[in-house]
């Protein structure tokens, strides 16, 4: 939190209600939160003054701001302010402060508090959360160790049969490896739920390959997750923001849609293997991504291994293989592969992108893992 | 019971170290008695009249044997030998010095205790069913929730500087023993349809100056997002609670003053956009919570067979002061704090200390606090009830009078609050002598009698069949009588009968009060509540007054 | 007359305010006011020395004990609760 000795010149809530410019305000703590949420949109600097320290509504106001109205500018607490509030300013949404009286003391006061019991707006953090988070952890590691040297199907019949992980589904591109992984689980569970990110941008035969092999395997329980009109229309009203900035398009297509789906499921089987490389080269049978664990059953597999099953049981090809697609995403931003070493080189090509970022970006600053 | 882990460890320990720092900077005149009053109070700090007072949150009223030996060393070490249990089922020590306070904090820390919010403007320790986990008509027991609140609400970043002080209360029963409608907030656990674990929920209850009857918000709240529902309504209160007038900060009053209906719609309007998200609980930590609370065991067959009793007065205590178990073979003992004559809810050091033994050898280790100032050994064997009775007969707490008119709550009044206008204790301890003396308490059964020293009704007089309010009338301790009050699911607020007693004379009005209910009702079934609704206050008012 | 009284800062005990300025546990000690304006300017500097007492007031005596409005408060403060706290003998406790 940025402490200074003198709150920000800002003009008073009427004056820019009548201001069509104006991009800061000044309010007590005991503003009409709905008036003040109204023109948030358009402001970058709003300063909250606390009569005296101990009217908290100033801490309330901040938290709808942030919560409610999405406010992403600065927030200034500003007047009888003690250090010993300075965590909960933080902890509710304010990122500057200017205290009547500037102590010493705020200068220890001004950082974020490393332990917390409650998640707030801007600071999801929580003992419940790093508890739950920890007990994953611990039961992916277990599983890694149990699951060692486990065929494919026996990781799946862990994960689906008895249900050992809690809420289930799997994730399928039905792309060009993607009929292994669902015969196997349909020779399991054919009801099983299947998610695909129907981007809006697949190719026609990567459609036609899915209903072939919804037919020919007998799935039941496949799920388009798909992004709402209304997000379409904010981000990517022209469409073509594929080309503008394709790290917001995969945002918009495929990482909100998927998370959104997420919430309520403990655990997501996944095709993706070791052999894609890169991010991939370390994948372990189980992993703990954004506190949902990922299963994949197929990590160790190479391609001869995942060409023989799918030989072996006479399963479909996707059309586009062919013609030398490795890896199918939106045509927008697949062509064929480079190289047989490296079958996702046809993805993003011409960029350094290599991953949607569906599969998560745990360490910084790189992503570490990514869709097939 | 719950376990601290790492993170309930290192908060409450920084905590104490908080603490120290900002007492030794009082210390040194660094920091003002006004910079530094609502930094103690935080801490459960008073200045009372004689001493300083520190207020020990006892975790929704649940103890360990060690941790009440705990407080017994800290009585013995700090105090004068004894605490003070309270209706808010803590317990106050009235003799602490300040600079020993840090050291204080520093023990109740090792047993995982605190006195983080027992006052201030914040959310208080949460009142639970004492009888939770053990109640025969339980849905659920709610401990685990009652945790999740605890952590939730402990240093709260948004509502440390609320309004006025802030009270939630609990039950798992249909029963309301938890007062839930006198409180903020109150919760009841109800299961939907598909057995999944919810709450009915109420708001705006409330005692002191303006006592409310909370109102309903909602039928049903999932387990998952109650505390998404908390936030809500904290929120709501937080912005729009009264600041301008201390007697109308509390959330009765905005409640009254928007309507239930609005106030619920605003709720209801934060609750959706904070539904599932961040405040959403994980079902894991649900789980791990739950886990600390497994339900009791039966007991064996050799202890069901029990022994009999060598002190006298056996029975009428099995009557008065055991309660029924949900586990065949179980029985709840209530263990009163109410000697006749004694001062209600003290316990002295070597009591505290026989307890933990005797809950430890025939209770499990687990003790409740009530909000009757008693104490409750939820999971004694039956066959173990005999030998337990001798033993609290040999200490001085197998007084049989337990839900009695000597069971009488009280605030520790103008002997030690510095707000109190009048003295509670000497009034309790004279009524409890004036209706044990000939029989009345004994014949009347159930009846509750409860003395507050001030307004701000600590000793819950309005929800007492018989209430008495301590009034100060041109420097005399005056009297106010209220009758009709109830807790229960038949929540009520008692009402004033005539014009206040002198302290001398409040012995025999409230004799007179329970000799009239014995004549007046029909059989020794009908309450003093139905008695009093079926003839009215007159009768009652004639027999206080016409003398 | 009336005397100054306050709290003590580190332990909280009830004091009294001496004529040396002096803060003692004894009332007999204290400094007795008759005049009201003079009381009052003693409080002030009392008010003044806040390291070691905490909210001083005044309090009308009589004969070197409480009086006026405020007697049952004071002679408590004085003299200590005026309830037992449980010092009963078992058999009184147990009511047989």
């Amino acid at each position: 939190m940025r402490i200074s000795a003198i709150a920000h010149e800002a003009p008073t809530i009427d004056e820019v209600e009548t201001d069509p410019d104006a991009d800061a305000v000044a309010v007590d703590g005991g503003e009409d939160p709905a008036r003040l949420e109204a023109l948030a949109g358009r402001m970058n600097r709003i300063v909250i003054r606390f009569p005296t320290f101990k009217d908290g509504r100033g801490f309330s106001l901040a938290a709808r701001l942030r919560e409610h109205a999405g406010y992403e500018g600065e927030l200034q607490a500003a007047g009888d302010i003690l250090p010993d509030q300075a965590r909960h300013l933080i902890r509710v949404g304010f990122d500057a402060a200017a205290p009547d009286e500037l102590t010493p003391a705020w200068e220890r006061a001004a950082t974020r508090p490393v332990r917390v019991y409650q998640p707030t707006g801007v600071d999801a953090r929580s003992a419940a959360a790093e508890r739950a988070q920890a007990g994953r952890a611990r039961k992916v590691a277990s599983l890694n160790v149990l699951f060692k040297d486990a065929s494919p199907e026996e990781v799946l019949r862990h994960a689906l049969a008895d249900k050992s992980l809690g809420r289930i589904a799997a994730l399928s591109s039905f792309g060009v490896e993607s009929a292994v992984l669902l015969h196997l689980i349909a020779e399991i569970d054919a009801n099983a739920p299947v998610l695909f990110l129907e981007t809006g941008r697949h190719f026609p035969q990567t459609l036609q390959y899915k209903d072939a092999l919804i037919e020919r395997l007998a799935l039941t329980n496949v799920i388009d997750l798909a992004p709402t009109p209304a997000e379409l229309a904010r981000h990517d009203a022209g469409g073509d923001l594929w080309r503008r900035d394709p790290d917001k398009c995969c945002d918009i297509r495929k990482v909100r849609p998927l998370s959104e789906q997420l919430r309520g499921l403990d655990a997501l089987i996944t095709g993706r293997k070791r052999v894609h490389g890169a991010e991939r080269a370390q994948l372990e049978r189980f992993e703990l991504v954004d506190g949902v664990i990922r299963v994949n059953p197929l990590a160790e597999w190479s391609y001869e291994e995942i060409e023989e099953h799918a030989r072996l049981h006479e399963l479909p090809q996707h059309p586009l293989r062919e013609m030398g697609y490795l890896s199918v995403g939106c045509w927008t931003c697949t062509e064929p592969a480079k190289t047989r070493d490296d079958p996702r080189s046809g993805r993003w090509s011409g960029s350094e992108k290599t991953e949607c970022g569906i599969h998560g970006k745990p360490p910084e600053p790189e992503l570490e893992t990514s869709l097939s | 019971m719950y376990k601290y882990d790492a993170i309930d460890r290192a908060l409450v320990d920084e905590r104490v170290e908080e603490f120290r720092d900002q007492v030794s900077r009082r210390l040194s005149g660094e920091l003002s008695e006004d910079q530094f009053k609502p930094l103690r109070l935080m801490n459960g700090v008073y200045l009372q009249l004689h001493a300083y007072m520190l207020r020990v949150a006892i975790p929704y009223g649940v103890l360990s044997a060690k941790q009440l030996r705990a407080l017994a060393d800290i009585a013995r070490r700090y105090d004068r030998g004894y605490g003070h249990f309270t209706t808010r089922q803590n317990i106050q020590f009235n003799w602490p010095s300040l600079i020993d306070i840090p050291e204080i904090l520093e023990r109740l820390a090792d047993v995982e205790m605190h006195a983080i919010q027992t006052s201030g403007n914040c959310i208080r320790n949460t009142t639970m069913d004492p009888f939770a986990g053990a109640a025969a008509d339980e849905v659920e027991d709610p401990r685990p929730w009652c945790e999740l609140i605890r952590q939730w609400s402990t240093l709260h970043p948004e509502f440390t500087y609320l309004p006025r002080k802030f009270k939630i209360a609990v039950t798992g029963a249909p029963s309301d023993r938890a007062a839930i409608r006198a409180h903020d907030i109150g919760l009841r656990v109800v299961r939907n349809d598909e057995g999944e674990t919810g709450f009915e929920v109420f708001a705006g209850g409330g005692l002191g100056r303006t006592p409310r009857i909370g109102v309903k918000l909602t039928d049903f709240v999932d387990g998952r997002d109650l505390l998404a529902y908390l936030t809500s309504i904290l929120r709501v209160y937080n912005l729009a609670g009264r600041r301008d007038n201390l007697y109308k900060a509390r959330i009765k009053i905005l409640v009254e003053s928007m309507g239930a209906d609005a106030f619920r719609d605003e709720v209801e309007a934060t609750f959706a956009q904070l539904r599932g998200g961040v405040h959403l609980t994980p079902r894991e930590e649900i789980d791990r919570i739950r886990s600390f609370f497994p339900p009791p065991l039966a007991p064996a067959n050799d202890v069901a067979e029990g022994s009999a009793p060598s002190r006298p007065g056996f029975n009428r205590w099995l009557l008065r002061n055991v309660a029924a178990h949900k586990v065949n073979g179980l029985a709840s003992a209530i263990i009163s704090l109410k000697p006749i004559g004694g001062s209600p809810g003290d316990a002295t050091a070597d009591q505290m200390d026989a307890v933990a033994a005797l809950a430890e050898k025939y209770a499990g280790g687990e003790i409740r606090v009530t909000k009757e100032q008693n104490l409750v050994l939820p999971h004694v064997p039956r066959g173990y009830l005999p030998k337990l009775y001798d033993a609290l007969f040999d200490i001085g707490l197998a007084t049989p009078n337990a839900g009695e008119a000597t069971d009488i709550v009280s605030c520790p009044g103008l002997d030690y609050c510095n707000l109190a206008n009048a003295r509670s204790i000497p009034v309790a301890q004279a009524i409890s002598h004036r209706l044990s003396a000939d029989g009345l308490s004994d014949q009347a059964g159930d009846l509750t009698i409860k003395i507050s020293g001030c307004i701000n009704a600590c000793g819950h007089h309005h929800i007492a069949d018989i209430g008495l309010l301590g009034v100060d009338k041109r420097g005399e301790e005056h009297y106010q009588l209220t009758l009709g009050g109830s807790g229960t699911e038949d929540a009520a607020i008692g009402q004033i009968v005539g014009p206040g007693l002198s302290g001398e004379n409040v012995p025999e009005a409230v004799a007179r009060v329970v000799a009239a209910y014995l004549e007046l009702r029909i059989s020794a079934s009908e309450k003093f509540s139905q008695t009093l609704r079926r003839t009215g206050s007159e009768p009652f008012k004639e027999a206080v007054y016409a003398h | 007359m009336m005397v100054i009284t306050a709290n003590r800062l580190n332990d909280g005990r009830v004091v009294y305010r001496a004529e040396s300025g002096a803060w003692t546990r004894a009332l007999e000690e204290a400094q007795r006011f008759a005049d009201e304006v003079a009381a009052c300017s003693a409080l002030k500097s009392a008010e003044a020395d806040a390291g070691a007492a905490v909210g001083p007031y005044l309090i009308e005596t009589d004969e070197g004990a409480p009086s006026g409005k405020k007697i049952v408060r004071e002679t408590i403060r004085l003299s200590g609760p005026s309830a037992g706290t449980t010092k009963l003998s078992v058999q009184d406790a147990n009511h047989v």
